[in-house]
């Protein structure tokens, strides 16, 4: 039944053996020792301070959304260090491996990667930084903010938002593994075929991709379903649609995308699936396959899951920029129209990833028009946010920095786009750097509204705001480090160069490629600047705590309630009175009214079986990488075994009890500094 | 946050069950799958004709699963999910549609034949026998 291998298995390991482990590698030999070290102080850590009960207790069996939003955004931090790493190994060898007489060391014959390894840096740092980083720093966000912004207690699905973490989780985990065991995919982030066949790419690192990429997907879709449910269903009494603060519009748009989207990506991924298991031929190029198949049915997900990043990076642009002009958001309907807009336009522009295909004439015009479309009402959000500042009182605090650095990026980012949306032009630089530049300035426009969206929200998860000076050190050096390595990139891509090379044969690049490696060096600083601004802000929590609404000029409701927030959100759900409800209430002074006495309050009990769903479903794709059938045969059965079991059980609420939420409330406001307090 | 039921029989989507709705589904869907069936197999029709003849059969088996499997209707417990598949149809016809015209033409223009190299590979152990690998194969068969 299953397609014939090459190379050694066995029923009992599979293909797995101790050659498959790179301990020949000093690079990764090195990575091996720096994660060891990592582990076993973080272990010792929480051994140390007896953290073990607490952490299985409060984050890895909770249900509640902002906690598991924050173990998202770890996951995206950690994963964006990981990418971040990728790109300075793919930045130094290029700067290396310039012309005939460039050194070659580590077996590489220039600069200091092999072909076959930069191909899997390369591959890793795309699926990593689109995937595992940007993907669940968003979904993180919208974790924690929808269900305030909408006054909910939680999401509608509380244990399907943990599973959706654990499987996005358990996915990352085995993109990591791959590192130390085994290999990883080396011909592209989105996948070649034939190339990903079985014939080209015998080894496992397809299939580490493949199965990578299909858990993530399968956990961001329960994640959708969730959130456009919460949505949908559990705004608070007199919040009709067009009181919906502008992220949750943003929110409901992009994880419509997500629901639609996704599920092609499972498809296009299962089907490679069958081809590299079963010896079926979906994509090959006879026997009634069609390897461009796979370029539609990956770009048909490829391309909205762009927007499906970028539209909750505009929802946190929409929230700061009114908050820091102490102004109301200009032209509320039309950035409503203009966010579904680009989620409907997401739909028909596909195409535009493989212009070079050799579709008609009027196939590509189409795609070109299509995709020339999206500036219209990206177009639209621009003025708005220009005409949300005109005339506002601008205050440059780093949420605002990083949001106005967003809408710099955007334009770039945008307007290189429309160079790019012309098929004619596409044919002269497809899978040039010039491209490979455009799109770095839309998904770093979208890591600066991440950065600026945690600053803001920060506050409200934490109950302290982060410290300015080593931020605003962190913010300007991000923005050397994008002007010295992208600038020189676009260039490039004028002069010809292809993305993806391990050596570079016109030494004419050779100053541009060097340029590049100073602004590495910037984001290695940006990077140091980081890490002091965490580290300064949580020493200084005290001095910094906040109360409800720490930046005194914002306009939802997610601020009515405390910083850090209860875990049941709000004491009473707020009636929704108009538009920008908080900063109605500041204005009619009804900033401080709130129920003397208080009810019990009924929410989801925490539990366990998520987190064993997650590590089930890692066992199970890592016996189907290796094809340790018996293992993915137990992995397989076990997790049917328990969603069965999970089914009956029945003790899945709890009730916090009306004095205890009248003794949070009491305490919550006896903890602050009297400033502070609301 | 998941609302408080103590009976699942009391929801409403349980509510919209009905065995006689499923059996006359079920029994219809089968009908119609092997009249489908049954007109592929006999080969007397036009390819033209067979792709009318079937997308039509396999409508109706749509909207008969639709109302009577998935209960899709107007009522409060269902219209979301009646909203979300007329919302995703749209959609649908988009994405086949698109992805069929790019296709038409591109057939037409490169007439992708199987590249010799694949020929060879390991993988490919089964014989290419009956399929067209050349263009000029594909050209006698059409």
């Amino acid at each position: 039944m299953f397609v014939h291998l090459q190379g050694p298995w066995n029923p009992v390991w599979g293909r797995l053996s101790l050659q498959a482990i790179p301990y020949q590698n000093p690079i990764l030999l090195g990575t091996f020792t720096f994660a060891m070290i990592a582990a076993l102080a973080i272990v010792g850590a929480v051994v140390y301070f007896r953290a073990g009960p607490y952490l299985w207790r409060e984050w890895f069996t909770t249900v509640d959304h902002k906690k598991i939003g924050v173990m998202y955004c770890l996951l995206g931090l950690v994963m964006l260090f990981r990418g971040f790493a990728d790109a300075l190994m793919i930045r130094t060898q290029q700067a290396i491996a310039v012309g005939p007489h460039s050194p070659g060391y580590l077996g590489a014959l220039h600069g200091y990667l092999t072909p076959f390894h930069i191909g899997q840096v390369y591959t890793a740092h795309g699926l990593i930084m689109v995937v595992f980083a940007a993907t669940p720093l968003l979904v993180g966000i919208m974790n924690i903010v929808v269900p305030l912004q909408i006054g909910a207690r939680d999401m509608a699905y509380p244990y399907l938002n943990a599973l959706g973490f654990w499987l996005t989780a358990a996915a990352g985990a085995l993109v990591m593994l791959s590192l130390f065991v085994g290999n990883f995919a080396h011909g592209g982030w989105y996948g070649f075929l034939p190339l990903f066949e079985l014939p080209y790419s015998p080894g496992v690192g397809v299939d580490y991709w493949m199965w990578a990429f299909q858990l993530s997907a399968v956990g961001t879709t329960m994640g959708s379903i969730n959130l456009i449910a919460t949505i949908v269903k559990m705004r608070a009494p007199g919040m009709t649609w067009m009181r919906m603060p502008i992220f949750t519009w943003a929110s409901l748009s992009t994880n419509l995308i997500a629901l639609t989207s996704f599920p092609v990506l499972m498809v296009s991924l299962a089907l490679i699936g069958l081809d590299r298991y079963f010896g079926t031929h979906f994509y090959t190029a006879g026997q009634g396959g069609n390897l461009m198949l796979y370029n539609d049915l990956f770009w048909v997900w490829g391309h909205p899951e762009v927007y499906f990043l970028i539209l909750p990076a505009f929802g946190m642009m929409s929230e700061i920029i009114p908050t820091f002009s102490e102004k109301t958001l200009f032209g509320y309907a039309t950035m409503v129209v203009a966010s579904f807009a680009i989620g409907g336009v997401s739909w028909g522009v596909w195409l535009h990833h493989f212009f070079t295909m050799a579709a008609e004439p009027s196939v590509n015009s189409f795609y070109s028009v299509t995709t020339m479309l999206v500036g219209i009402p990206t177009g639209v959000k621009v003025f708005n946010w220009i005409f949300t500042m005109y005339r506002g009182r601008v205050r440059f605090e780093l949420p605002m920095l990083w949001a106005l650095l967003a809408l710099f990026l955007l334009l770039v980012g945008g307007m290189t786009g429309m160079m790019n949306a012309f098929a004619t032009s596409d044919y002269m630089w497809h899978n040039g750097v010039f491209v490979v530049a455009h799109f770095h300035m839309m998904v770093l426009l979208i890591a600066a509204s991440i950065f600026g969206g945690v600053e803001y929200w920060f506050p409200k998860v934490f109950g302290f705001k982060l410290e300015q000076r080593w931020g605003k050190w962190f913010f300007w050096f991000m923005v050397l480090g994008t002007a010295w390595v992208f600038v020189p990139m676009f260039i490039l891509g004028f002069a010809g160069m292809t993305r993806r090379l391990d050596y570079i044969p016109v030494t004419q690049w050779a100053p541009y490629l060097r340029v590049m490696l100073v602004g590495m060096a910037f984001y290695v600083m940006a990077l140091g600047f980081f890490v002091a601004h965490l580290y300064v802000s949580l020493r200084d929590r005290v001095k910094n705590r906040v109360g409800a609404d720490p930046w005194g000029t914002t306009r939802n409701l997610e601020w009515m309630t405390h910083s850090p927030v209860p875990a049941y959100n709000f004491a009473y759900i707020p009636h929704v009175h108009a538009r920008d409800e908080w900063a109605w209430r500041k204005e009619h002074g009804m900033a401080s009214l709130g129920n003397e006495s208080f009810e019990d309050i009924h929410m989801p009990r925490n539990t366990g079986v998520p987190v064993l769903l997650g590590g089930l479903a890692f066992v199970l794709c890592f016996a189907l990488v290796w094809r340790i059938w018996w293992l993915a045969a137990a992995g397989l059965g076990a997790v049917v075994l328990v969603i069965i079991l999970r089914s009956f059980a029945r003790d899945t609420d709890e009730v916090i009890p009306a004095k205890t939420v009248a003794g949070v409330e009491g305490g919550a406001q006896d903890a602050l500094p009297a400033p502070a307090r609301g | 946050m998941t609302h408080a039921v103590e009976n699942p029989l009391h929801h409403p989507e349980v509510h919209q069950a009905s065995l006689p709705g499923y059996v006359a589904s079920f029994v219809i869907t089968i009908g119609i799958m092997t009249a489908a069936l049954w007109l592929t197999e006999k080969g007397s029709l036009s390819a033209q004709s067979l792709v009318g003849w079937t997308s039509l059969l396999a409508l109706i088996a749509i909207l008969i699963q639709a109302y009577w499997l998935l209960h899709m209707n107007w009522s409060k417990a269902q219209v979301w999910h009646t909203v979300a598949m007329v919302l995703f149809i749209p959609l649908f016809v988009v994405m086949i549609g698109l992805t069929m015209w790019m296709f038409h033409g591109l057939y037409q223009r490169t007439a992708i034949t199987m590249p010799s190299g694949m020929r060879t590979a390991p993988a490919m152990h089964a014989a290419t026998g009956g399929v067209a690998t050349t263009t000029k194969e594909a050209a006698k068969a059409a």
